[in-house]
């Protein structure tokens, strides 16, 4: 899907164009992908930022603004807090991937991003995003969704205000419950 | 019992639109089997052998009857007529429509009920003591923490998705009646000389494929601190959890690969990060929720002996003075408050699936509640159900009332007091049915003067190895196995529910179907023949060891034994 579902904390939930390509994994040909055709931003693995994130070319981009990452639902970001730190100040977005809808590890990743890296950025869910992920998704930590292609823009677009009422905090707000 | 505020009752009924719209859009179809899947068991709905099958949630089991009154109708109009109450305080219906199930969660709301999360990878209907509340041996009235976990549990963002299901279990009395250890978290509640509320939590229990009992992982949680405690642990799992192998993915595996130490380690680490956060329990919400939980209004009654209480049944029949003596024995417990008693009603006559409950019984129930407890029941794990605020001096009258309707067989805690899943009858995951096992048993073990001199056995049947019969833990377990197309059956001996939980040993080789009458008096033969005066059978068992029960148990089987199938082999 060329469009991203976008709901910020305090906004309402739209689509707009998106402009940022993924590098997979086994892409990497060890430098940076092509930014001069198409899409110029690529959110990269965070493995191969890892890898590569010393490399002249490859900071000099991200300091313009070109480079995010993604996290793989198996990537423990609680073990590269100081790569994290740093991103903080350098990517203007960062994804969790689903490899499967039914995982709920990134789930946990969006959560500590917020938590524990204080990330007020865009976390983008990618991978198999399905419609009824969504709110879990949204009030997890994520605030952008690169759907699956074949999901349904308008039922999409209808998820986020199916509960008015919440018993647990969330990245959203306190539970409704305090209220009581 | 717990009434809902517009805040519960809000979200049950958006909760039944969310479900509606995902079904119309798998009717439609938008949204393919596969997907729609995990959405359907977060709402309960299995899809079995024959038909959809709904499991509602009856949380920690307290049940009113006009609750009891809706599920009777829901078995009138959208099944055949009953219900079946199942290990985990849920209730079943075996035949429903998809087209149907947002009808009957909306049906359900309308009396603050609902199926959320009694199925699906993610923390289910949350089960504690059918006596809470009222049990003479109670530190803690556990129903306030359940109801406040209920609540934070409920559509929990973080953890829709875990590796797979997670089960929690709340004890608050002396005697463990919640199976607590294996549960993948049991929270055991307690007060410290203060009085202030603790939970000791122990992880990583649970029955299926690898039965394993939970470890001690942290003392004397402060109880406001659960939320923040529980999150960390299962954020832990979570993340850390397999994910790979569906067989693998429990919570206790993860536990004993790390070993419990390790695992409470890292729970301690990510705690220390947000054991200082909101998500804790405040007081002002103990006390929103725990008004629910007070005394109803009791009256000051003498206590009342059994002579007493014989004397009231009038001159009758000598049989029919045993049939009491023996129901006040196993089937009324002892209350905290003088006077009072709480009653077992047995949903085990001898020949009716375990836990099966006519729409018209389902009625009957919901009268005697109201005429005889307050208005409310609960749901055991046995699959019985509780009055448990009776009067003593009406259990004649209510023994007299609830024998009508079949319920007063007094073998609770007895042979026939059988666990069983609904099997492969049913469920299109058994590998063999166990209800006409049950049925086969309970009609070889007929004989109520008989049972009652056996004392205290309990004997648990499931039809495949994710144990939903609970077969680890009854002194006799009895597994459905599948071998080569054909139901057989295997025999663990040992196992025990309560304080001293323990996990049963498989016997030997499995057995077919017609065999296992037979294998069973061999066993309660040998039994009788060797226990000591008032040996229970447990006991007996563990002096005498398994050879000769073992020896017994194969003594007349037929030769059909499989071969290739060596003791101590799981299916």
């Amino acid at each position: 899907m060329n469009e991203i579902l976008h709901f910020p904390k305090d906004g309402q939930p739209h689509f707009a164009p998106n402009q940022w390509q993924i590098l997979s994994w086994d892409q990497d040909e060890g430098g940076i992908p092509d930014l001069e055709h198409g899409p110029s931003k690529v959110l990269v693995p965070f493995a191969w930022w890892v890898k590569h994130h010393k490399e002249q070319d490859i900071l000099a981009r991200a300091q313009a603004g070109q480079i995010g990452v993604w996290f793989a639902a198996d990537d423990d970001i609680l073990k590269h807090a100081d790569l994290l730190e740093e991103g903080k100040t350098l990517w203007p977005l960062v994804a969790a991937h689903f490899p499967i809808f039914r995982d709920g590890r990134s789930f946990s990743t969006a959560a500590l991003l917020r938590e524990r890296y204080s990330w007020d950025g865009e976390i983008r869910a990618i991978g198999d995003v399905l419609i009824d992920q969504l709110l879990q998704g949204a009030r997890a930590g994520f605030d952008s969704f690169a759907l699956r292609s074949d999901q349904d823009k308008d039922v999409a677009l209808k998820q986020f205000d199916l509960f008015s009422v919440t018993t647990q905090n969330s990245w959203r707000g306190k539970r409704t419950t305090l209220n009581l | 019992m717990y009434k809902y505020d517009h805040i519960d009752q809000t979200l049950v009924d958006q909760r039944v639109a969310q479900f509606r719209d995902q079904v119309e859009r798998r009717l439609n179809g938008t949204l393919p089997e596969e997907e729609f899947r995990p959405l359907r068991l977060q709402n309960g709905l299995y899809h079995q052998r024959h038909a959809y099958m709904l499991r509602v949630a009856i949380p920690y089991g307290l049940l009113s009857a006009k609750q009891l009154r809706m599920l009777a109708l829901i078995a009138d109009k959208y099944d055949r007529g009953y219900g079946h109450f199942t290990t985990r305080q849920n209730i079943q219906y075996n035949w429903v429509e998809l087209e149907e199930t947002p009808n009957i969660l909306a049906d359900l709301a309308k009396v603050e009920m609902h199926a959320i999360q009694t199925s699906g990878n993610c923390i289910r209907n949350i089960t504690s003591d059918a006596f809470a509340g009222v049990a003479a041996d109670e530190y803690v009235d556990p129903r306030p923490i359940c109801e406040l976990l209920r609540q934070w549990s409920t559509l929990h963002p973080e953890f829709a998705h875990l590796p797979r299901k997670f089960k929690f279990a709340i004890n608050g009395a002396k005697e463990d009646r919640t199976i607590l250890l294996c549960h993948d978290v049991g929270i055991e509640l307690k007060k410290d000389a203060a009085g202030q509320l603790l939970a000791d939590i122990y992880a990583g229990g649970g029955m299926g494929r690898t039965p394993i009992l939970g470890s001690l992982i942290k003392q004397a949680l402060p109880w406001q601190l659960l939320p923040s405690y529980l999150t960390a642990l299962l954020r832990v799992y979570n993340r850390f959890g397999r994910r790979d192998n569906l067989y693998k993915a429990r919570i206790k595996i993860l536990v004993k690969a790390l070993g419990p130490e390790e695992f409470a380690r890292q729970v301690e680490g990510e705690w220390a990060h947000i054991v200082d956060g909101d998500d804790n329990f405040t007081q002002a919400e103990w006390e929103r929720v725990a008004q629910h939980f007070t005394k109803p209004a009791y009256k000051t009654l003498p206590p009342l002996s059994t002579e007493q209480l014989l004397a009231q049944l009038g001159s009758v029949e000598g049989n029919e003075r045993i049939a009491f003596t023996h129901w006040l024995e196993r089937n009324v417990r002892s209350h905290q408050v003088p006077g009072y008693a709480s009653v077992i009603l047995s949903l085990k006559p001898h020949g009716v699936p375990p836990g099966d409950v006519t729409s018209a019984q389902m009625n009957a129930i919901a009268d005697l509640a109201d005429q005889y407890s307050f208005g409310e029941l609960r749901a055991t794990h046995e699959q019985n159900l509780v009055l448990a605020d009776v009067e003593q001096a009406q259990l004649v009258a209510l023994w007299r009332a609830a024998k009508k309707q079949n319920l007063v067989l007094p073998n609770i805690g007895l042979l026939t007091d059988i666990i069983a899943c609904p099997g492969g009858d049913f469920c299109s995951l058994a590998n063999a049915k166990s209800l006409p096992i049950a049925k086969a048993i309970q009609e070889c073990f007929d004989d109520l003067d008989y049972l009652y001199d056996l004392g205290k056995i309990t004997l648990n049947i499931s039809g495949c190895i994710n144990s939903c019969g609970h077969h680890h833990v009854g002194n006799i377990g009895v597994l459905g196995v599948d071998k080569d197309g054909e139901e057989w059956y295997q025999i663990t001996l040992g196992g025990e529910q309560g304080n001293d939980a323990a996990i049963g040993k498989v016997i030997g080789p499995s057995f077919y179907a017609d065999e296992i009458p037979d294998v069973m008096t061999n066993i309660i033969n040998t039994y009788v023949g060797q226990r000591h005066e008032d040996e229970s059978f447990i006991s007996a068992y563990r002096r005498l060891g398994v050879a000769p029960f073992k020896e017994a148990a194969y003594a007349h089987a037929k030769k059909k034994v499989a071969s290739e199938q060596a003791a101590g082999g799981a299916a």
